[in-house]
């Protein structure tokens, strides 16, 4: 993944040790917990072994409901104790899944759109989703399994030992076998199951290439080959998953016959023991009951093994995204703070993107409360230059000032707040209508709503839509047209009282006549502000105090709409060949 | 991974079973009966295998070990060992025919619905996206897969092993086994209660996971609006409460949890305790043995884990009855575009095509074409022009037959376009469309498609009488080399030729395409043309044109506007009516006139 200013190594566990050294009362109080839970639990096989001498000794029955009851006693205060134990491990794990995710986040917000140029949304929404679980689960489960698995060993053994120390030795001996196994399995599985990943994204791959280039295979009759061709590749899955499915076949019964094999050994030396006389026959149940609570301790060993080799590969993932520092920010404690009068001025400005020259040289001063309308191919370079009045992309220094101020010395709060942009493509968030137009500014009375909204010739939609300004766009509401979208966009940008307005070709989906219903409203309402208005018809520009033709970047043409026709150049081109369309239109 | 299509689209779960879908699905099933029933032999001889473990034990303690005999005790523990690796067969055997056979019906299933979405018309995928298909080929599939590997047979297998055991106990002593039983209502009460508290929660964790996501995905995605009206705080707020909401449901879950697992620990312990103690007066009165305790105190160990599983089936049912559902759905969709039941054949192909008052709308009565009339004569070039919106794209898809009309007619050599079989039909059309689609790949096998019987050296010769074959002097691996990023790394020109390459290799006896309006170099237009007049020579051809000189070779200019055909003839003709065509050669062609005539004098 091309992320190109990132830190070569970030520490690895910076931020998650900020976390957790908030949460050390849990980890504490979460050992205790482990510690007691498992410990008084595992004295319960040793009571088995009371019982069990008891009754063989013939001892009353008195006896044998004092440990009985002794046992659940244990039970539940060790209940009690592990309890306390998810109410704090796990616990702990989703507060930091919260924070890491917050952090996340909220970071996300302050990068530049040039790092959303590089990373898909699919890849972003990734480390939110996967990567965060994954670390969730090393830290959460993961500790949690780890330290079960410690205590439960150590405490287990030691009464096995106290209870036989030779049928320790020989019922450990096959236990021994188990981590080896499990890893050694694990580590097979995991190959076989990268290797079905794959393929599964080839077949994906597949199939959604075929779905996306229907119209080629419908045309040239190839949908028999295609199902052939797709059928190979799920027979290669299907060999694959048999792959593991021998494998799946094999682990799990060799687990459980590697469990029984612990039982019959204790069976046989145990049995061998009691024929003697060595031991009694309590401390055989006994000992069946440690080895199945130590079963899956032991086993445990290689799943914290993955839940760690995927939580840190998650966490790095994360970590690139975490230490990716915005390229656009406030550099100083004190920025310019002021209300803007819309003057802009670039002096000889030069801009390029991942080493593309995009504009060479532009020289232009503003007057406020000016309208400039900008034409131009497509790739000019109009987009770009209207994006760096904000600061969407870094400019150098003394190229570009709005009221005189270099604009890398305006607060970007303070330069973004008073600038409204209404983008090429218009985004709306699935939120009431209302909100969309309110975006700038939450709290704006209803009035000022209403009153962008008429402005940008919505007033009307608005009404038939079934809830007026509280109907929902989006995926979750009715969808709306291109137009009506542009239009929204247009409102929302002047909502906040802009000194300058940029209406980046806002109006390419709306229809002529609504157009012009727009332009013949917003007169009146971009008066008074420096106004910038790309567009592809040259009906938008057409009265703006200045026009410029952009071309390679380079300012070609400029003045207002009778110099341009009057030089006869691309405009007047443009012109022209506008009025033809409008024309053929007409008939 | 397909994401784009939203964290919320389809996170709904429906009802856990559906008679009418079961036994729908269950169909898939038939063609490998014999598998199943091997399938639940190897399970029911697994499961009686390890509960006679706990006969063995029994015997072991009772006959050797509590009385003391060493003689014969060796075969018993043998024998025992002999049961475990009988065990370990079955189970093994069980697990691959099990999967074995989820991979088969999962292929079965996939096969099947991307056979039906080669069949379907174009009109589904216009309404369908890409990704939402996708998700029916791979993942919808994946889940069934996993209800027919671990859960029909298992769930099978759990119910047996439940009975045996019951059986079991009760032979043993029927009134310590009612005692055992005693616990169970309360297992079971416990079990369901967590069950449905915690698929309360976790719907709500989803539903929370999923506004969350989409809130994520949504305001990434329109961060550069986030940021440029300074919104960065409040949306954090915002998604700080969404964020916190997750959080409340995650520590319900967890409190759930922490609770249950601790009292299913205590339920155990209690019925253990109940065993020993009501044990311990029948063994006073000598009508329970050592061994039997034993063996009771195993045998009540493997009660608990089928009941836990079968809870656990539920989410697995529940998941794949969902996407079942989706899966008909997209199976039970006719498509619209079928051959007649007898179809008509072209005998001799010649290429006249005739179109007689045609209308064409894709939804009900917004007209798209309007009374569309003119007849094409085999090996005449015709081309078509009109502005944007004028219907030019739709009349080639009818002719196509990617869409039916609904009015009027189209006749091949005075054979009605619907009675044609669709692949007969195309057999004899080649379609060049504007947006080049290039397949991952070779270059031969994005010529060729898939059809092997174009070879290396037809291949070839198109892609040399395109011109592009001066390209392959510099890759060391000619056709076979490599188009990565599906030609992404291809300029435009690049991509057209190779687009006409792919149409001339199939050699079609109409040629139907739609020039790009993207504007190319020099040198590449120049070849263009050339490739052009190489693919339109000698055959009946239909194109969207946009070049001047594509127009001045036509033998017939059709004007389209508002879907009506409004002027036809040749370029003289035309321009001297003065009306749409030549407006649009003043708006469009002129300037490409007026280069060549300066490309000319250069030359010249």
């Amino acid at each position: 993944m091309p992320e190109a200013q990132i830190d070569p190594k970030p520490p690895r566990f910076a931020v998650l040790a900020k976390y957790l050294k908030g949460y050390k009362g849990y980890l504490i109080f979460g050992g205790v917990a482990v510690l007691f839970a498992n410990g008084l639990l595992l004295i319960n096989p040793y009571l088995l072994k009371l019982i069990f001498d008891a009754l063989e000794q013939g001892k009353p029955q008195s006896q044998v409901l004092y440990y009985v009851l002794l046992m659940l006693g244990l039970s539940i205060v060790a209940g009690l104790f592990r309890f306390f134990m998810r109410r704090t491990i796990i616990w702990m794990s989703r507060k930091l899944e919260y924070d890491l995710r917050s952090e996340l986040f909220e970071h996300l917000l302050t990068l530049s759109p040039s790092f959303y140029d590089r990373n898909r949304t699919g890849d972003i929404m990734a480390r939110m989703t996967n990567d965060l679980e994954a670390v969730r689960m090393m830290i959460g489960p993961g500790i949690m399994q780890i330290s079960n698995s410690i205590v439960t060993i150590a405490v287990a053994l030691s009464f096995m030992i106290i209870l036989s120390p030779k049928l320790t030795l020989y019922s450990l001996l096959p236990a021994l076998v188990l981590p080896f196994l499990v890893n050694k399995l694990g580590n097979l599985v995991h190959k076989k199951y990268s290797k079905i990943q794959e393929h599964f994204s080839v077949l994906t791959a597949a199939a959604q290439e075929n779905l996306a280039g229907i119209r080629v295979v419908k045309a040239y009759r190839q949908e028999p080959q295609e199902i052939e061709h797709f059928g190979q590749i799920s027979q290669t899955y299907v060999k694959l998953n048999m792959d593991m499915a021998k494998l799946y076949g094999v682990m799990f019964p060799l687990l459980i016959f590697v469990a029984s094999m612990l039982n019959l050994v204790v069976l046989y030396f145990g049995g061998m023991d009691v024929i003697q006389g060595d031991i009694p026959l309590g401390t055989i149940v006994a000992f069946f009951s440690y080895l199945t609570i130590l079963f899956w301790p032991i086993m445990a060993g290689g799943w914290v093994v993955s839940l760690y080799q995927r939580g840190t590969a998650s966490l790095d993932r994360i970590n690139s995204v975490l230490f990716t520092p915005s390229i656009v920010k406030n550099d100083r404690a004190k920025m310019h703070i002021a209300e803007m009068k819309g003057e802009i001025e670039f002096r000889n400005l030069i801009f390029a993107y991942d080493g593309q020259p995009i504009l060479n040289g532009i020289s232009l001063r503003i007057p406020a409360g000016k309208t400039v309308g900008v034409v131009g191919p497509v790739g000019s370079g109009k987009t770009t230059l209207v994006s760096l009045l904000p600061r969407l992309y870094p400019v150098t220094r003394g190229m570009l000032f709005v009221d005189d101020v270099d604009i890398n010395d305006w607060d970007l709060g303070s330069l973004r707040g008073q600038i409204g942009f209404a983008t090429q493509e218009p985004f709306l968030f699935s939120d009431s209508l209302r909100d969309n137009l309110r975006f700038g500014e939450a709290d704006a009375s209803e009035e000022r709503v209403r009153a962008v909204a008429n402005v940008a010739a919505l007033s009307k939609d608005i009404e038939q839509f079934p809830n007026a300004f509280d109907t929902v766009v989006g995926e979750r509401g009715i969808t709306l047209s291109g137009g009506q979208k542009q239009r929204t966009a247009i409102g929302r940008a002047l909502l906040p009282d802009p000194a300058i307005v940029v209406l980046d070709d806002a109006t390419s989906a709306v229809d002529t006549e609504t157009e012009d219903q727009i332009n013949e409203r917003m007169h009146a309402a971009l008066k008074h502000r420096t106004t910038f208005i790309i567009s592809h018809r040259v009906s938008s520009v057409k009265e703006a105090d200045l026009i410029i033709y952009l071309e390679d970047g380079k300012i070609v043409e400029q003045g207002d709409h009778h110099q341009l026709i009057a030089l006869d150049g691309n405009y007047a081109e443009l012109y022209r060949s506008q009025l033809l369309a409008e024309e053929i239109e007409k008939l | 991974m397909s994401a784009q299509n939203g964290f919320h689209e389809e996170e709904a779960l429906g009802k856990a079973y559906d008679a009418r879908l079961m036994k729908r699905l269950l169909k898939y099933l038939r063609p490998y009966r014999a598998w199943v029933i091997a399938a639940v032999l190897f399970l029911l001889v697994g499961s009686l295998a390890q509960i006679s473990l706990a006969f063995i034990t029994q015997h072991a303690i009772d006959d050797y070990i509590t009385t003391k005999t060493a003689d014969g005790f060796l075969l018993v523990i043998l024998l025992y060992f002999g049961v475990m690796a009988l065990a370990l067969l079955a189970s093994y055997g069980e697990t691959y025919v099990t999967m074995w056979l989820g991979q088969k019906v999962q292929y079965d299933i996939r096969m099947e619905i991307f056979r039906h979405l080669q069949r379907l018309h174009l009109g589904y995928f216009d309404k369908n996206p890409v990704g939402r298909l996708l998700t029916r080929v791979t993942n919808d599939v994946n889940v069934l897969n996993e209800l027919f590997s671990s859960g029909v047979v298992t769930m099978i297998g759990d119910i047996f092993t439940l009975l045996f055991i019951v059986c079991a106990l009760l032979y043993y002593n029927w009134e310590l086994a009612l005692i055992t039983f005693l616990v169970l209502p309360l297992l079971v009460g416990a079990t369901a209660i967590f069950r449905t508290r915690v698929r309360d929660v976790y719907r709500k964790v989803r539903t929370a996971l999923a506004r969350l996501n989409s809130f994520v995905q949504e305001h990434i995605t329109g961060v550069k609006i986030v940021q440029l009206f300074t919104q960065e705080e409040r949306i954090n707020r915002k998604f700080d409460s969404i964020n916190k909401e997750l959080q409340t449901h995650h520590f319900r879950s967890v409190l759930y949890y922490a609770v249950f697992y601790p009292v299913v620990e205590i339920i155990g312990s209690l019925s253990l305790g109940l065993l020993l103690y009501y044990g311990g007066f029948r063994l006073h009165d000598g009508s329970l043995s050592f061994g039997e305790l034993v063996a009771f105190i195993h045998l009540v160990q493997r009660f608990y884990r089928p009941i836990a599983d079968l809870a656990e089936k539920y989410n697995i049912l529940q998941s794949s009855m969902a996407s079942s559902e989706r899966i008909f759905a997209l199976l039970d969709t006719q498509p619209a575009i079928i051959d007649v039941a007898e179809p008509k054949h072209i005998d001799r192909f010649q290429g006249r095509i005739e179109l007689s008052n045609v209308w064409f709308a894709y939804n009900d009565q917004e007209w798209v074409l309007k009374d569309v009339s003119f007849t094409v004569e085999p090996r005449q070039k015709i081309a078509v022009v009109g502005a944007t919106g004028a219907g030019k794209t739709s009349l080639i898809s009818l002719l196509y037959r990617f869409y039916d009309y609904q009015k009027g007619s189209i006749k091949i050599d005075g054979v009605e376009l619907k009675d044609i079989p669709a692949k007969e039909l195309r057999s004899h059309l080649a379609l060049v469309l504007q947006d080049v689609f290039l397949f991952s790949g070779d270059y031969a096998g994005n010529i060729r498609l898939r059809d092997q019987s174009i070879s290396d050296e037809k291949v070839r010769e198109a892609l040399e009488r395109v011109g592009f074959g001066r390209f392959f002097d510099s890759m060391p691996d000619g056709l076979k080399t490599e188009i990565r990023e599906r030609g992404a790394t291809l300029s435009t020109g690049q991509k057209q030729l190779l687009s006409f390459a792919r149409a001339l290799a199939f050699d079609p006896d109409v040629l139907i395409l739609d020039e790009a309006t993207s504007s190319v170099d020099t040198e590449t237009e120049r070849l263009i043309q050339k490739a052009l007049d190489e693919l339109l020579k000698d055959r009946t051809s239909i194109v969207i044109a946009h070049r001047l000189s594509t127009i001045e070779k036509a033998d017939k200019i059709i004007v389209l506007h508002h879907g009506q055909l409004r002027e036809i003839g040749d370029h003289a003709e035309l321009m001297k009516q003065r009306g749409i065509y030549y407006k649009l050669y003043q708006m469009q062609y002129k300037k490409q006139a007026s280069q060549k005539e300066i490309r000319a004098n250069i030359a010249g």
